[in-house]
C-alpha cells in the first residue's frame, strides 16, 4: 500500500521540471556546458602531455640517453664512453630499441669574419641522428650533413649572430681532452636549421661525428640518443635495456628533463582541480535551481503530503527531478564537448612556439579524446546532480503540510 | 451513532511568551458518521486551525484527536501520511489540484498511492468524474478549467478512494453564488447516498443553511453547538 506507481512519479518529475522551461533549460546549459568544458580539458590534456613528450623525446632528446656515469655531473669531455663499437653492438640485438644516434659534445667558440659566438657543439653521425631527432627535418637551408669533413650546421639564429651564410668560412676553437689543449678547425657553413626552439636555434652546432672526435681527441663518445619501439618501453625498467652495466648512467626521457615530468604531473592535478571546482559550480547551480523550484511548488507539496504522499515518496520525487535534469544535461554536454573534442582533435590548436615547462610547443597540440574518461566524467556528472538533489529533496520531504500551504496561501 | 472524530481539549498555540497566541484553546468536540456540520466564526477564530488538526495535517500543542478510534495525534509521519491516505478526503478554498496533471490523473492519485489496480481506478475514476459533472472533461488540466470545474475535480479527488471523513476548509469561497450552491448539492447529494461524514470551515450562508449541526468558535473556543 505504500508504494506508487513509479510511471506516475517519472511522468510528475518530467512534467515538473518542464513547467518552468526557461529555468530548467539554463539549469541544463549550466550542468551540460560544465560537461562540455571537463570533457574538452580532459582531451585537451591528454593530448598536451602527449604533444609535449613527443616534441620534448622527437626533437632532439630521444626517449632514453647512455653515458659515462660520471658525465653528466661535471660535463666534463674526458668522461666518454670508449670501445663504443661493443656498445652498438649491444644495441642491436636489444628488441626494444629501434634507433639510437652516437653524439660527441663540448663546449665551443665559433668564429666568423663578423662576429664570435659561444655554442654547443655536437659531433654525430648524420644518418643515425636523423631516425632519433628533428635535425634533419629541421633544415631550412643548405644541406645536412653528408660526412665531409669540413660540414657544419648551425641554429638561424647563430647564423643570424655570427652574420654568416652558406659556404662562408667559421673556425671552431674547443678545449681538447686529456689536459685540455685548445684545439682548432676550419668548417665551412652547410646548412642552417630551425627548430623554433630559442635554446637550440641559438646556441648549437652539428658536425660529423669523427671530426669532433678528431678535435677532441678522443676514441669514444659523450652520449647515445636511443629511441624504442613504443615509448612506454621507456619506463619499462624490466627491458635489458636498462641493464648495460655499472660503467654507464642510462636514463629515461622523464629522468632527463625532470622539470618536464614535473609539468606533466602538475597538468594532471590541474585537471583534478578544474574537475572539482566545475562539479562544486554545477552542485550549487542545480541546488538552487531546485530549491527554487521546491519554493515555488510548496503549496503543491503541501497538497500531495495532505492527501497522503509520504514524505519518503516526495524526496524520491524531487531527487527524480534532478536525475532527469542530470540525463539530459549529460547528454547534451557529452554531444557537445564531444563534437568541439573531436573538431580539435582532427585540427589541433597551434600555440605559435609558445614556451612552457621548459618545452617549446612548436607541434599544434592534437586532443586525445579517451572514451572511457568521457563517458565516467557524464556518469559522474550525473550521479553528482542526483546527490545535489539530496539536500532540496530532504527539505521537501520534511515540510509540514499545514506549513506549507500557509505559506504559499 | 458511530463517533468519527472526537477532540478531547485540543489546543494549538503559536510563539511563546509575550508573543503566545492561542489559535485553538481546550476544544473538545465529537463529530458521528453521516454528519454534515459546519465551524463557523469570524477571521482568525480558529476554523482553520481545528479542521487542519483533525485532518492530521498539523500537530496540537495540547490534547488529542482521535479518528475512526485511533490517535492520531502520537502516530508518526508514515503513518499519519497513510492515515489520511486512507481515512481522510481534502477539498481545500483555492482548489489545490496538482497543475502538471489532468483531471483524471488528479482524481487518479490517491488510489495510486493506495496501489488500486488499474481497471478498477479508471473505472472508479470514470465513475466519480461522472457524477461531479465532469464528463468529457477529464483530460483537461487545472488551468483548462473554470474555478467551479477545479472544485469540481477537488472534490472527486477527495470522495474517490471512500474515505470516511471530508474536510472541507472553506470550499465555495472563490466560486460564485450559483456554482457554489451547486456544488453544495452535490456534496449534500453524496453525504446522504454514501454516508460520508463533511465537516466545513466556512463564512458561508448556503452551507450554514444546508449543514445538521453548526459548531461556532470565537478567539479559539468554542462558544456554541447546535444540531438542526
Amino acid at each position: 500500500m505504500g508504494g506508487i506507481n513509479h510511471s506516475l512519479m517519472l511522468k510528475l518529475a518530467v512534467r515538473n521540471i518542464f513547467r518552468n522551461s526557461r529555468r530548467t533549460l539554463l539549469t541544463v546549459f549550466l550542468i551540460g556546458s560544465g560537461l562540455a568544458a571537463l570533457l574538452f580539458t580532459d582531451a585537451f590534456v591528454k593530448g598536451m602531455v602527449e604533444t609535449m613528450i613527443n616534441i620534448s623525446t622527437q626533437t632532439y632528446l630521444g626517449h632514453g640517453q647512455i653515458h659515462h656515469k660520471e658525465f653528466r655531473k661535471s660535463n666534463d669531455v674526458d668522461y666518454f664512453m670508449s670501445e663504443p663499437t661493443k656498445l652498438y653492438a649491444r644495441l642491436d640485438e636489444l628488441n626494444e630499441v629501434s634507433a639510437y644516434s652516437p653524439r660527441v659534445m663540448t663546449g665551443a667558440m665559433i668564429s666568423s669574419s663578423q662576429n664570435v659566438a659561444s655554442t654547443q657543439l655536437l659531433g654525430i653521425q648524420g644518418e643515425q641522428e636523423a631516425r632519433v631527432s628533428k635535425l634533419k627535418q629541421a633544415m631550412i637551408d643548405g644541406q645536412y650533413l653528408s660526412g665531409q669533413s669540413q660540414e657544419i650546421i648551425l641554429g638561424s639564429e647563430l647564423a643570424d649572430l655570427l652574420d654568416v651564410k652558406l659556404g662562408e668560412r667559421l673556425v671552431v676553437t674547443v678545449s681538447a681532452a686529456h689536459g685540455g689543449e685548445l684545439s682548432q678547425e676550419l668548417f665551412r657553413l652547410s646548412g642552417i636549421f630551425q627548430f623554433n626552439d630559442r635554446q637550440m636555434d641559438t646556441y648549437m652546432a652539428f658536425t660529423n661525428l669523427d671530426k669532433s672526435q678528431k678535435m677532441l681527441n678522443i676514441d669514444g663518445i659523450h652520449e647515445i640518443a636511443v629511441t624504442f619501439k613504443d615509448l612506454s618501453l621507456a619506463e619499462d625498467k624490466s627491458q635489458p635495456f636498462w641493464d648495460l652495466g655499472n660503467d654507464y648512467e642510462v636514463l629515461n626521457w622523464r629522468e632527463l628533463v625532470p622539470q618536464l615530468n614535473s609539468v606533466l604531473e602538475m597538468s594532471q592535478y590541474s585537471t583534478l582541480i578544474v574537475t572539482v571546482i566545475m562539479f562544486c559550480l554545477v552542485s550549487l547551480g542545480l541546488i538552487n535551481s531546485m530549491f527554487m523550484s521546491i519554493y515555488e511548488r510548496h503549496q503543491e507539496l503541501g497538497v500531495l503530503l495532505s492527501v497522503g504522499t509520504r514524505p519518503m515518496q516526495i524526496f524520491t520525487q524531487v531527487v527524480l527531478e534532478g536525475a532527469v535534469i542530470g540525463c539530459i544535461a549529460s547528454v547534451m554536454g557529452m554531444v557537445v564537448g564531444s563534437a568541439l573534442s573531436v573538431w580539435f582533435s582532427i585540427q589541433g590548436i597551434d600555440y605559435g612556439s609558445l614556451e612552457y615547462g621548459a618545452i617549446t610547443l612548436n607541434d599544434p597540440i592534437y586532443l586525445i579524446i579517451d572514451w572511457m574518461a568521457f563517458f565516467q566524467l557524464a556518469f559522474a556528472i550525473t550521479c553528482m546532480t542526483i546527490l545535489a538533489c539530496i539536500y532540496p529533496a530532504f527539505h521537501a520531504a520534511r515540510l509540514s503540510p499545514s506549513y506549507a500551504m500557509r505559506k504559499t496561501n | 451513532m458511530n463517533k468519527v472524530i472526537q477532540t478531547q481539549n485540543l489546543s494549538r498555540y503559536f510563539g511563546e511568551g509575550e508573543t503566545l497566541v492561542k489559535a485553538l484553546d481546550d476544544v473538545s468536540v465529537t463529530i458521528t458518521q453521516g454528519e454534515f456540520t459546519a465551524i463557523i466564526g469570524p477571521s482568525g477564530s480558529g476554523k482553520s486551525t481545528l479542521l487542519q488538526l483533525i485532518g492530521g495535517l498539523d500537530r496540537p500543542s495540547r490534547g488529542q484527536v482521535m479518528l475512526d478510534q485511533q490517535d492520531i495525534s502520537h502516530m508518526s509521519g508514515n503513518e499519519l501520511s497513510d492515515f489520511r491516505r486512507d481515512h481522510i478526503g481534502f477539498i481545500f478554498q483555492a482548489y489545490n489540484l496538482i497543475p502538471v496533471l489532468s483531471a483524471q490523473e488528479n482524481v487518479e492519485y490517491i488510489m495510486l498511492l493506495q496501489g488500486v489496480s488499474e481497471a478498477d481506478r479508471k473505472q472508479r475514476v470514470r465513475a466519480m468524474l461522472n457524477e461531479v459533472g465532469l464528463k468529457g472533461m477529464e483530460n483537461r488540466r487545472p488551468a483548462q478549467l473554470s474555478g467551479g470545474q477545479q472544485q469540481r475535480v477537488a472534490v472527486a479527488r477527495a470522495m474517490v478512494s471512500k474515505p470516511s471523513i471530508i474536510l472541507a476548509d472553506e470550499p465555495t469561497a472563490n466560486l460564485d453564488t450559483h456554482t457554489g450552491a451547486s456544488l453544495l448539492d452535490m456534496m449534500k447529494h453524496l453525504n446522504e447516498t454514501e454516508n460520508m461524514t463533511f465537516v466545513f470551515s466556512t463564512h458561508d450562508p448556503k452551507i450554514m443553511e444546508r449543514a445538521k449541526r453548526i459548531i461556532r468558535l470565537e478567539d479559539g473556543k468554542v462558544v456554541s453547538d447546535e444540531s438542526r
